[in-house]
């Protein structure tokens, strides 16, 4: 923690940056976060009119004086009321509307980079980013910026209005108000922007853990893990909690302070109307200046507790803007190609690939030659690397070393979209969504008909049981599939595979959770489907039905060729 | 429905008990600061009256007393104290209340086994535990002291107010009364609108979660703007939502601000016409008196309406109750453990498991997963399930893990029902090795003790050896201590395969369930696991569903089965 006392410079500008990259994506809001601003500035000018209006008026009456008419506090008070609604009610909108491109925008940037799967973050962990961070980032406008316009409109109405009475107690006001608005929150940004990061850390930490709780819960039964992942769970959370302690006995001191500034100025300016300490001030003006004062303040009574979490927008800022700059970058620039290819040879050429600089090399100098309409197999034991060639083919990663050849072309000067709308790939992690079997089958090609749907589920033979079912194509498949076996989700996912048309299919362990029978049925029907097509068939053994053209067996970053 | 009603009546009944008796610190300080605050603005009033009627009445221009200065003063640092105090406390009482709740929710999840996913998504069992309940602490620190307060302080500053100004505190009486009636026309608004707002933030949740996780599929099926668009699209609807209860909720704040503005016009009219009548009167001690007194009826306005505001700030807390009861009560019960006798003999000579008869549906539609199966496995011994998917060999392990019971007929170990021993003892004597193991968040090391968090180095070590985990240690950054992350990134399937059979080797129970343990593994691999299997199930009762070919390298008695049925029972060479 100390060392965070050096890097605050540093922190602070990143944090800036953040938050300015948020800002940026909420430009398409930009009219709509103003309005919202400036009916908040109107509500502003019409309270402190009556208010102020209010004292003058009743003062005024008692000496026989009209200061104020009533035509004008009626017009106070109703615009006072209609604006304050108004403007809620807008800047809450416009702010809503800038969360949710912000939120879009998170998954697309997070998409640009997650080809590859999530690798080391975690689920929970990201959602915890885009439900908490975000939410946290609405602060920024509605705590934040609107009152702190708020706080400068006003300022300066108010040092004005208390030096035409008294120079002094303009000078003394003026400064606790400044202290109050300006100074008090921004060293209670300071002081919890160490804490901001901490506190979604804790947040981040009990999701995953109650995640893990859930997702678990066999493991947790069969090792009577029970009470132990419980308590771990309850730790996060008291993590939480202590945090949140802290957190709240420093907004507490914080109020305390931005109190005191209001209590001393309503002192002052009560020792300004008797004539102690000060000269004294035309009591009528008094009183006027009194209701002003009180009504200052109370705005920037609320700015002081925004500064405490002003901190913690900077940390969630920053990780939001973080997950934008996570994604694979090919390692040297490949001019955009001209005109796509026409063919679909695919070539591995010398490729170098490992997946992190202090990780082995997963292939150091590796080449192979598949060519369009040609059935290959690649074999090989688990963490040979047979995944990754797919990973490689569809851009997901991008090699350190050589080139893949899509058509003569190097993929690498392809765009993503076109290679993957070409190389359709069936990944050991395919994912089946929360979802209808309709729309997971719809997620590989749209525009499928109902007839091609069937089609593509009976290639994947697994048409006869989806027909068994009540709902048919409408059964909700629930979390990852958790209502169909293993080997049926599998053959969902195939038959999705299927589904597109692209002229080459990756099937990486296509058979996996089917059963020795339902396997050669399987491989006897791919060997019918898929003509015309590149199969790349990714598996670590045969079953001796598949129809091959070439078999490879890949093992220490090479290809060694197999009798097919 | 009447009856869920009913029971989301008692729960949220129970929470404001709670809530009330935890707030009770926080509700005498608002009081307190309530009636400090009356005092400051009679100190106001009792020093600008003076000055101010001093100017009409041509009285000598005397320094006004100086003692309202002090007691404001005075007032001022108790009441700063105060709020700190109280501030304290109330977050104090949500505190307390998030971990109560926190901890109830998650017992019911842990009685309620791997059925409850079947009851929610993980995304919104976890944005039930952190979330929701996150959301119920303004009840707990807001809305619990603000429920009382809002009546208890107007009421006590009415009656101040009634002995200064009593024409003043007939209209505020009248101004205040006018907004509980504006509040329970727009609060009940507020109460159903919040519910449809959490169903919509729970959807989003939730469906965030399900497509992150599959982003790679989504990417590479080049789908990522349609999905982009409907999460816009649930990101529009949780925001309608959202603006619907703040509508309500500005538009009864603005209730509130109206009555003020009311009261305050009001009170400076009418007070300013009797003082100017008094004034011409010419009695300049009564005329002090009466600017003294309408001053301060003037200036307890704001403080009158305060409580009442942020009752209405607080509103929204109520209605998070409701919505997050609706979610509690939802909840599947855990079922009640049974009371039963043990096991007698567990190491000694071994467990006989036996199924007699027994049935099993999950699904109507779909028929019967088990039909009237019986087979014995001897102690020690080892059994083969084969079969195709589908042909019940899941059910059987979903039952002897316990997680579902048998419709009729009963399973037995060493010939006692296994409904009748405890969900303890039943524990321990079970290991059981699936297709894919759940791999935590933490190191590779926590996450092999896992199995058995006692166990020393040297086992740990014998484990790690027998499960031929240490094989792929070296190339991981750092070794055992690797933090593995969601679903095992780093680790293929067999090397995730082998950490779960490292924990079934460190548990070291008598029972041993495998269900297709190497469906994932290449034949070389799959041949060494088996060999380590082979050696874990000396002397344990071993039930192994698989349909590898490899199979055969174990010996044993050999069930296959076929939709639901036992078609051969052999013993196998």
């Amino acid at each position: 923690m100390s060392s965070s006392l050096s890097h605050r410079p540093d922190q602070e500008k990143a944090d800036r940056a953040a938050l300015m990259r948020i800002i940026e994506v909420w430009k398409p809001h930009a009219g709509r976060l103003i309005v919202g601003l400036v009916l908040s500035l109107l509500a502003v000018i019409a309270g402190l009119a009556l208010m102020s209006g209010a004292g003058l008026r009743f003062a005024g009456t008692v000496i026989g004086v009209t200061v104020v008419t009533t035509l004008a506090l009626r017009v106070f008070g109703v615009s006072r009321i209609v604006l304050r609604y108004a403007e809620r009610l807008y800047a809450h909108d416009a702010m809503f509307r800038a969360l949710a491109t912000l939120r879009v925008w998170f998954f697309r940037s997070l998409a640009k980079g997650a080809a590859a799967g999530l690798g080391f973050r975690r689920a929970g962990d990201l959602l915890s980013r885009l439900v908490n961070d975000v939410e946290t980032l609405d602060g920024l406008y509605l705590r934040l910026l609107l009152p702190l316009a708020g706080a400068i409109l006003t300022f300066p109405v108010l040092v004005v209005a208390l030096s035409r009475a008294n120079a002094l107690l303009a000078v003394l006001i003026g400064c606790l108000f400044a202290i109050s608005a300006f100074f008090v929150p921004l060293a209670a940004a300071r002081l919890s922007r160490r804490e901001g990061a901490a506190l979604a850390h804790a947040q981040a930490a009990l999701r995953v853990g109650v995640l893990d709780l859930v997702s678990g819960m066999r493991e947790i039964r069969v090792f009577g893990a029970g009470p132990r992942m419980l308590d771990r769970v309850s730790l996060a959370n008291d993590r939480l909690l202590a945090r949140q302690k802290h957190q709240s006995r420093r907004l507490a001191l914080v109020g305390g302070v931005s109190q005191l500034c209001t209590q001393t100025a309503v002192l002052l300016l009560l020792a300004a109307i008797a004539g102690i300490g000060f000269d004294r001030i035309a009591p009528v003006e008094g009183v006027g200046l009194l209701f002003l004062t009180l009504t200052a303040f109370e705005g920037a009574g609320s700015l002081a507790r925004a500064g405490m979490l002003a901190g913690n927008m900077g940390a969630a800022a920053q990780r939001v803007v973080a997950v934008a700059d996570e994604h694979p970058v090919p390692h040297q620039s490949v001019p955009v190609a001209t005109a796509m290819p026409q063919t679909f040879d695919v070539l591995y050429d010398h490729v170098g690939f490992r997946w992190r600089e202090d990780r082995p090399w997963v292939y150091e100098d590796f080449s192979l030659d598949i060519p369009a309409g040609s059935r290959v197999a690649l074999l090989g034991p688990s963490g040979a690397g047979k995944s990754t060639l797919a990973a490689l083919l569809l851009k997901a990663v991008y090699p350190q070393k050589g080139r893949i050849l899509l058509g003569g072309v190097d993929i690498a000067a392809l765009p993503d979209e076109w290679v993957r709308r070409h190389v359709a790939w069936l990944s050991q992690a395919t994912h089946l969504f929360d979802d209808t079997i309709r729309n997971n089958l719809l997620l590989g090609a749209p525009e499928a008909s109902e007839e091609a749907l069937w089609t593509a589920l009976d290639e994947a033979a697994i048409g006869d049981f989806i027909r068994t079912l009540p709902d048919g194509l409408d059964t909700w498949l629930g979390e990852g599939g958790v209502k169909v076996s293993g080997g049926q989700g599998r053959r969902i996912a195939l038959a999705r595979t299927l589904l597109s048309d692209a002229p080459i299919l990756v099937l990486d362990e296509p058979a996996t959770g089917l059963d020795a029978q339902t396997e050669q049925d399987f491989f006897l029907t791919l060997n019918r489907v898929a003509t015309g097509r590149t199969v790349i068939l990714i598996a670590h053994r045969l079953t001796g039905v598949e129809h091959l053209d070439r078999v490879w067996r890949i093992a220490g970053g090479v290809a060694t060729a197999a009798t097919a | 429905m009447s009856e869920s009603k009913a029971a989301i009546k008692a729960w949220t009944g129970a929470q404001r008990r709670m809530g009330l008796r935890s707030a009770r610190p926080s509700i005498l300080i608002g009081l307190a600061t309530g009636l400090i605050g009356a005092f400051q603005m009679w100190c106001i009033a009792c020093l600008l009256g003076p000055v101010l009627s001093g100017l009409v009445g041509q009285a000598s221009q005397s320094t006004p007393p100086a003692w309202p200065l002090i007691g404001f003063a005075v007032a001022a640092c108790v009441r700063i104290v105060l709020g700190i105090v109280g501030e304290t406390a109330s977050a104090r009482a949500g505190r307390v209340a998030r971990s109560r709740l926190r901890r109830e929710v998650l017992t019911t999840f842990v009685g309620n086994g791997p059925a409850i996913l079947r009851h929610a998504h993980s995304g919104a069992l976890a944005a039930l535990v952190v979330d929701r309940i996150e959301s119920l602490d303004g009840y707990f620190t807001r809305w619990a002291p603000a429920s009382v307060l809002w009546i208890a302080v107007p009421f006590c500053l009415l009656l101040v107010t009634l002995c200064v100004q009593p024409h003043a505190a007939l209209i505020l009486g009248i101004c205040g009364a006018a907004v509980p009636f504006a509040q329970a026309a727009f609060g009940i608004g507020a109460a159903v609108a919040s519910r449809n707002q959490f169903l919509a933030m729970t959807r989003l949740q939730a469906r965030f979660l399900d497509r992150v996780r599959g982003i790679a599929t989504i990417v590479l099926s080049g789908r990522t703007e349609d999905e982009a668009t409907r999460l816009q699209a649930a990101a529009d609807e949780l925001r309608q939502r959202t603006m619907k209860i703040l509508r309500v909720a500005f538009l009864s704040s603005a209730s509130i601000d109206c009555a003020m503005v009311v009261a305050l016009i009001l009170i400076a009219l009418t007070d300013g016409r009797h003082a100017a009548l008094m004034a011409q009167g010419g009695d300049t001690g009564a005329f002090r008196h009466l600017v003294t007194d309408s001053l301060f009826a003037l200036l307890i306005v704001p403080e009158f309406f305060a409580p009442l505001r942020s009752l209405a700030l607080a509103y929204q807390d109520r209605a998070l109750v409701q919505g997050a009861a609706e979610d509690v009560l939802a909840l599947p019960e855990a079922p009640q453990p049974a009371q039963g006798q043990t096991v007698r003999s567990v190491e000694a000579h071994g467990i006989t498991i036996a199924f007699e008869n027994v049935s099993f549906t999950w699904d109507e539609a779909r028929g019967p997963a088990l039909d009237h199966v019986s087979f014995v496995a001897p102690a020690g011994e080892t059994l083969i399930l084969a079969g195709p998917s589908g042909s019940g060999k899941s059910t059987i392990m979903e039952l002897l893990l316990g997680f579902v019971k048998p419709e009729s007929g009963r399973i037995t170990f060493n010939g006692a029902d296994m409904q009748t021993i405890v969900p303890d003892a039943l524990a321990r004597m079970i290991s059981w090795i699936g297709q894919k193991p759940v791999l935590f968040a933490g190191s590779l090391r926590e996450n092999i003790l896992f199995a058995r968090p006692d166990a020393t180095e040297e086992e740990l070590a014998a484990a790690v050896h027998a499960a031929a985990v240490d094989r792929f240690l070296d190339v991981l950054p750092d070794g055992l201590e690797t933090m593995i992350g969601e679903g095992g990134f780093g680790l293929s399937g067999g090397q995730a395969q082998r950490i779960a059979i490292a924990r079934a080797y460190l548990r070291n129970a008598p029972i041993l369930l495998l269900d297709e343990p190497t469906a994932h593994l290449d034949p070389t691999t799959e041949a060494d696991v088996f060999e380590s299997l082979i050696r874990l199930t000396l002397r344990r009762t071993v039930i192994l569903a698989s349909h590898s070919t490899a199979v055969h390298m174990f010996h044993g008695r050999r069930v296959d089965l076929s939709h639901g049925h036992v078609s051969v029972c052999q013993e196998s060479a």
